[in-house]
């Protein structure tokens, strides 16, 4: 055993020392300064998400000797996560993520304070994500980024540095991913991205209701029209155990009445959980390539990726290094309003459809207004329910070609300015 | 649910049971437990392989504990290779470990035959020179060099890692690897330019001609493609259209036939022209495997693989019984269609497909019997995997480090591309020869650049190649990086090595060949076949 005194910093942190104490001919910019050192034992970074890439960054963080580190995250553990989230034994199942983790990583590195906060992203305030230097996201949700994305790009105030958050972001998805620094208000923001996303995956309801041909088709339809048939008002459960049977049962049945095969437990859990593959060794490369961007952003010890890395891994190894350009028309980081055209004869529901479907604006529960009077809402119920005949009315209506429609989403912390044009 | 399919779940969905069940089977051998080594363990453990051994001479450093998570504060000053088991042992309960405290050339000295139980053997914190010597012993199975007969043995997995400061590498030498399983994006094969009778006869059933709309709007659009591909090539002497012209025209005809723009049958029908306008062929890839001398010398120690492959070239060759064209696959995409008549078409595929199966099948019995290997012993399961996949089999031969030391396997070097950092690492190497240590550990690291930017200048003339082809700052970055490890880098080709090695050991999808290159600096990588 060795006593905590002869533990010095220059020793345990030999190889990031280095990079922090030489000059550098590729990177001349770069001054060595002591006050980089304390700097990153000091600043407070954090963590959203402490699933298979959170597990990964929180450790990376950790032994890149960041001091104060948050954690965020809403879930709690499951079983399928032990094959990738390390910090995670079988013991642990059902306990809360961020503070399972924020332990471990207590536990094992010395000297790092990791403090988990057990709740939604949205459940935090601009005061909040102000306190942090930096912000490393490792989610598989479209909307929780959207929200952090959004968010901070409105906390930016341009006369004031202290407000610019970069944020990095990573993303796996079986043998492939991605990393990308994002900038607020100066790169190209996640939202500019969105037609990057493949098309939200999802079957017209006609096929699932008239014409199944595939597994899938036979699986929708016992979870989207069947569950409430037989189940009313109770909602599905699709941790449990007993729904998802329920589903592969009644999925089979309709399988067998129309002769398609290859309705299975698995592809059941699959598709009404929305199961995306994944493994620790990709988690590890996009994990590790988003911290070792956090540690040149904060150290300045090398020019900072800019701003987009690609990875595959299906055939050989491949990355993709490029910078993504800013959406002229982004509803977040642009002050132009959105163009959009769609046929005037078409209904409003209809045009709701394609909004949801739309790869670069993919809303889940959209209202509308157009000159502040509102055309559909959602919520409150009254409202919406006055509202509903407009959903099956022409859109040409409701408004003239080439007026501006503000589109909302409860999902979404900022609203879409879009010019439709009736054709 | 069982739970060992509960715990795997998200990796089952990418290699399956029969992935799963080899990756089960393996036994890694990880030569010293550094940073990098310990992460590729960890993302080999965390899945479920079958065993592990860590050897290492080595006692914890203070430098261990910054840069490996599994080494801790507790561990200093003890065995190196004990407490990276322990530590890691906890990931997985279903995963065996072993460790020895000692070194790698005194373990050979004691029992020659020793990396013979391995089935992947990485390497890190080596020098050259044993780098050289393992990897040859891997090239024949493990058994010493001397004795170079080996007899059945299967060929080990060799992989050095080495990372450097933000920049890190892994080389991958195996004599050869062959897969089945490639995961193609797209294994779709419709034939629509040769149709088989039944698929014709499926075609020529829609009436194109019928009044309901909702009908006219559900013919499945192979069959679309194959009436007006018919119409065509009455036309057209029997022809296919070959030329962007007539493509479009033949576009242009499916497009008159359109009823109403929610006819997206149709709609389907035209964005398959391109694709279903070239002419169903052999890969040439494929005709370059099936003509490998190992599929013309089959013995009885021949893998399964050459002698599916060698079944495969005799069925393609039997023009009655293939037309001289693969096993068809039997998978058909989802289009707009009926669901009758899509099941119809789906079991039309299929069932061509099983019977091509059953053609190879009886060309596989025939050559397990004439090499005296026993009726069977290559499944129908297996043989069915092989026939889906028949047009997208790889086979892939390394470079061993030999021939690499000796001329990497490149003419000119981009000097804005990673490889000059691959050309540093060797000068490294020749550094470490002459003074005992690597460029740049210790305080007065600049003075090495001189001595360094020399032993680059050396190299690059032994290979022939123009001496400005590394800049002398990239020099200096590497003296400034100081042989030093870094978290992150060790972390991300831990994750990039461990990919590979279960990519290797499912022989499933493709492994890199043979060299990956990491610049941290720039967040750049590339492959490179030295
Ligand atoms: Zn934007």
């Amino acid at each position: 055993m060795v006593d905590t005194q002869t533990i010095t910093d220059h020793e345990r942190w030999a190889g990031v020392y280095k990079l922090l104490d030489r000059t550098s001919r590729i990177h001349p910019e770069f001054e060595p300064q002591e006050e980089i050192k304390e700097f990153i034992k000091t600043c407070k970074i954090l963590v959203i998400g402490a699933g298979g890439l959170g597990c990964e960054i929180l450790k990376n963080l950790a032994l890149s000797g960041f001091g104060d580190i948050h954690v965020i995250d809403m879930d709690t553990i499951d079983v399928s996560n032990l094959n990738r989230q390390f910090l995670f034994r079988r013991a642990d199942v059902g306990k809360p993520k961020a503070v399972t983790a924020a332990a471990f990583v207590n536990k094992r590195v010395q000297g790092v304070t990791v403090t988990p906060h057990y709740c939604k992203i949205q459940d935090k305030d601009e005061d909040f994500y102000q306190e942090f230097a930096l912000i490393i996201c490792g989610l598989d949700s479209i909307e929780a980024r959207r929200w952090i994305n959004a968010t901070l790009v409105g906390m930016r105030d341009e006369d004031n540095p202290d407000t610019l958050k970069p944020l990095i972001d990573g993303g796996t998805e079986g043998f492939k991913g991605q990393a990308r620094v994002i900038l607020p208000g100066i790169t190209s923001c996640y939202e500019c991205s969105m037609d990057m996303l493949s098309k939200p995956t999802g079957f017209p309801l006609c096929t699932i209701a008239n014409t199944p041909r595939l597994p899938e088709h036979c699986i929708e339809w016992a979870s989207v029209l069947e569950w409430s048939n037989k189940h009313g008002d109770r909602k599905m459960d699709t941790d449990d155990p007993k729904d998802i049977q329920w589903l592969y049962e009644t999925a089979l049945a309709r399988a067998k009445q129309y002769n398609i095969q290859g309705v299975t437990y698995s592809l059941t859990q699959g598709v009404v959980k929305n199961i995306i593959p994944a493994i620790a060794a990709t988690n590890a490369i996009v994990a590790a390539s988003c911290c070792n961007e956090a540690l040149k952003i904060a150290t300045t010890c090398a020019k900072n990726l800019d701003n987009y890395m690609m990875y595959s891994g299906n055939d050989s190894v491949y990355t993709y290094t490029f910078e993504h350009q800013r959406k002229d028309d982004c509803p977040v980081c642009s002050n132009s309003s959105t163009k959009l055209d769609f046929r005037g004869d078409k209904t409003l529901e209809e045009f709701m459809d394609y909004l949801k479907e739309k790869p670069d604006i993919q809303l889940k529960r959209p209202g509308f207004a157009v000159g502040g009077k509102p055309l559909y809402l959602q919520a409150p119920k009254q409202l919406e329910e006055a509202l509903r005949p407009n959903l099956v009315k022409p859109l040409k209506e409701l408004f003239s070609s080439g007026d501006e429609v503000t589109i909302t989403d409860s999902t979404l912390p900022f609203s879409l300015q879009a010019v439709v044009t009736l054709t | 649910m069982d739970a060992k399919t509960q715990k795997y779940d998200r990796q089952l969905r990418l290699w399956g049971s029969s992935g799963q069940e080899a990756l089960e089977s393996a036994h890694i051998l990880l030569i010293n437990a550094s940073a990098v080594g310990c992460e590729i363990l960890k993302n080999l453990i965390l899945p479920g392989i079958g065993q592990f051994t860590i050897v290492d001479p080595g006692t914890v450093s203070q430098n261990d504990i910054g840069s490996n998570f599994f080494l801790d504060f507790d561990s200093l000053g003890k065995q190196r290779a004990e407490r990276a088991y322990e530590l890691l042992g906890e990931l997985n309960e279903d995963v065996k470990g072993n460790w020895a405290a000692k070194d790698i050339h005194s373990i050979l000295k004691e029992d020659p035959g020793y990396l013979a139980q391995f089935s992947t053997v990485i390497a890190t914190d080596i020098t050259r020179e044993t780098a050289e010597k393992l990897a040859a012993l891997c090239w024949v199975g493990g058994q010493d060099a001397n004795n170079r007969n080996p007899a059945g043995k299967k060929n080990i997995t060799f992989v050095w890692v080495k990372t450097v400061g933000l920049f890190g590498a892994a080389r991958i030498a195996v004599p050869e690897h062959t897969i089945v399983e490639t995961h193609p994006d797209n294994v779709a094969d419709l034939r629509i330019d040769t149709p088989f009778p039944e698929l014709s006869a499926f075609a020529q059933s829609f009436d194109f001609d019928t009044e309901d709309s909702l009908e006219f709007g559900h013919i499945p659009y192979v069959a679309i493609l194959l009436n007006y591909m018919d119409k065509w090539k009455q036309t057209h002497n029997g022809k296919i259209p070959s030329t962007y012209a007539e493509k479009n025209e033949l576009k242009a005809n499916i497009r008159a036939g359109m009823r109403s723009v929610d006819d997206e049958n149709f709609d389907e029908a035209i964005s398959s022209v391109l694709r279903s306008c070239q002419p169903t062929t052999i890969p040439s890839e494929i005709k370059a495997l099936v003509n490998d001398p190992k599929c013309e010398h089959l013995n009885a120690e021949s893998e399964n693989f050459w002698i599916l492959t060698r079944a495969l070239r005799d069925y393609v060759n039997d023009h009655t019984k293939s037309d001289g064209l693969l096993p068809l696959s039997g998978t058909i995409p989802d289009m707009k269609a009926q669901t009758d008549s899509y099941v119809t078409l789906q079991s039309i595929y299929k069932t061509k497909a099983k019977q091509d199966v059953q053609e190879v099948s009886k060309v596989v019995e025939s050559l397990l019997s004439s090499l005296g290997l026993a009726a069977g012993s290559i499944s129908q399961q297996e043989i069915e995997t092989f026939c889906k996949f028949s047009a997208f089999l790889k086979v892939i031969r390394y470079r061993s480090l030999e021939e690499e030391y000796h001329q990497p396997n490149t003419k000119q070097i981009d000097p804005d591309s990673v490889f000059p950092y691959y050309v540093l690492l060797r000068a490294s190497d020749s550094f470490y020869d002459d003074h005992g240590r690597y460029p740049g550990e210790g305080e007065n690291w600049e003075d090495d650049v001189d001595q360094l930017h020399a032993n680059v200048g050396t190299l690059l003339q032994s290979w022939g190649i123009a001496n400005d082809a590394v800049s002398k700052d990239l020099t200096h970055e590497i003296c400034r990086y100081g042989n030093g490890a870094i978290h992150n880098i060790a972390s991300l080709i831990g994750g990039v090595v461990s990919q590979e090695i279960i990519k290797l050991s499912t022989r499933q999808y493709i492994p890199m060949n043979n060299t990956f290159l990491f610049d941290g600096a720039r967040s750049v990588s590339a492959v490179f076949a030295v």
